[in-house]
Parts: C-alpha cells; sequence; structure tokens
C-alpha cells in the first residue's frame, strides 16, 4: 500500500493505492493522525487505485471518519470500486461516508 | 472426489497471512479463478486467520494450517487452529443500521465472509477448530 498526500485548501487528499490489509492498515491510521493532529479537519481518500481492503482496512477508515466527526469534519471517499466498493456495500459503510466519482467533485462539496 | 488436500501450517500471526495466500494460489489458479476471485478468496482468508492471531493463542504462540483440494471446479478449503473451542459462526452480526458516530469499530470480518461465501462450516474435533468453504460459492453469491 502506498499513501500519498496532497494539501489543498479546504481538505487533505489521501491517494492510497494498491492492498490495504492487517499488516499495513496501520499505516492509514497514521498519516489521518498525524493531518488532524496538524489541524485538518476535511480528509478526501482517493480510493481509484485501492484494488483491496479487508475489514482492519475498513476499521481504519471507520476510526479516521469518527475522530473527524467529533471535531465537525468529515472523511469523504472518491473514485471507489471492484473489490473495495463491494467491500463498503456489503457492510453497509458505504451509506456512511460522503462518496464521490472524483477527488475534484469531493473537494467542491467542501 | 476432489484432488489430495494441499497443507500448509505456520504460526498464527498476522505476517503468516500473505504466505497463506501464496500458498492457495496454486489451487485458484487450477480451478480458473480470475483476479477479482482470487482477491476475494484472499479476503476470506485474511479475515479468518486475523481472527485466529489475535484471538486463537492466549499466549500468542500457536501455528494454524490452510488446506484446499481442487473439486469439481473450485475450493475447497480448511483453516485449522488448536487454540480453545471456539465458533466464530456464532458471534452477533453487527448492527448495520447504526450512524457513524454509533458504529463499533470492528466485527466486520465475519460478515464479509458469509457474504463472500455463502455458507461456512465450523467443526471441533480432537481439540482443533476447524472452519470449511466452498470458493467460489455456488450459487450466485459470489459473482
Amino acid at each position: 500500500m502506498k499513501i500519498e498526500a496532497t494539501q489543498f485548501e479546504k481538505a487533505i487528499l489521501l491517494k492510497v493505492s494498491g492492498r490495504m490489509d492487517a499488516e499495513n492498515a496501520g499505516e492509514f491510521d497514521k498519516a489521518c493522525d498525524l493531518w488532524i493532529s496538524q489541524g485538518a479537519k476535511h480528509l478526501i481518500a482517493d480510493l481509484a487505485d485501492l484494488q483491496y481492503v479487508s475489514s482492519m482496512g475498513l476499521r481504519s477508515f471507520l476510526a479516521a471518519a469518527q475522530k473527524l466527526k467529533s471535531l465537525s469534519g468529515s472523511l469523504a471517499l472518491c473514485g471507489l470500486k471492484g473489490l473495495p466498493r463491494q467491500v463498503f456495500e456489503m457492510t453497509k459503510l458505504d451509506s456512511l461516508f460522503p462518496i464521490y466519482e472524483t477527488a475534484q467533485q469531493a473537494l467542491a462539496a467542501l | 472426489m476432489g484432488s489430495p488436500f494441499e497443507r500448509l501450517s505456520l504460526p498464527a500471526k498476522v505476517e503468516s497471512v500473505r504466505l497463506f495466500h501464496e500458498f492457495v494460489r496454486a489451487g485458484a489458479e487450477a480451478v480458473g479463478l480470475g483476479s477479482d476471485d482470487i482477491n476475494k478468496l484472499d479476503l476470506v482468508l485474511e479475515e479468518i486467520l486475523v481472527n485466529i492471531a489475535r484471538y486463537a493463542y492466549k499466549d500468542g504462540a500457536g501455528d494454524v494450517q490452510v488446506a484446499y483440494s481442487v473439486d469439481a471446479g473450485s475450493l475447497l478449503v480448511e483453516v485449522t487452529d488448536q487454540g480453545p473451542s471456539f465458533n466464530p459462526l456464532d458471534s452477533a452480526p453487527p448492527d448495520l443500521a447504526l450512524g457513524l458516530a454509533d458504529r463499533p469499530i470492528g466485527g466486520l470480518g465475519v460478515l464479509l465472509v458469509r457474504q463472500i461465501v455463502g455458507s461456512l462450516s465450523y467443526s471441533r474435533r480432537d481439540g482443533q477448530n476447524t472452519l470449511s468453504f466452498r470458493f467460489p460459492a455456488p450459487g450466485p453469491i459470489s459473482t
């Protein structure tokens, strides 16, 4: 898994690519915690190049979204497709996140 | 009658999951699974194996075995540990209707396994827990 962060005026875009599993999901937690500790309120996870996510990855998305919600912020998702999209749908987590087709749409919605 | 079972035992640790993924790859290719289905099989195995790695052995030391057989165009998969008797299928399903603030972080692994493989069975025999399932699941669930 690779995480690339880009800072925009209203949000931090985290492009997550590869496979997010039990061994590496903690890296996403750390990336989110780092930006939250620096004052970020809105994070956008671009998952267009994410090929695989297990329940440990879902925990990380959920934990970050809950932290941001308590700060009146948000974690939005974009580019969700393939197995990751199915996993979000099977667990009904897709109803708990703002989901957009593209990062531009997610940024425009803030 | 399926092929003889191929078996691999490794320490019940999160770090072993990728080795088990590589181990079942030969079986997945033998039944002609595409990359989408291989990812789903990987997911099912990860969920079961991580559960065992986290909960099966109180002192943290113990092995888990994955076995598979090629049978009628699908894989029969068995995952066995020697931890205390524990049937993950008995755990209460998470409440998917809860909102973001109230959603518990966790409990989704077994749900994903059930959704992908449809049915799986648990047995306790000779001091061992075994979960077994067929992949792809018969019927429309694994499409």
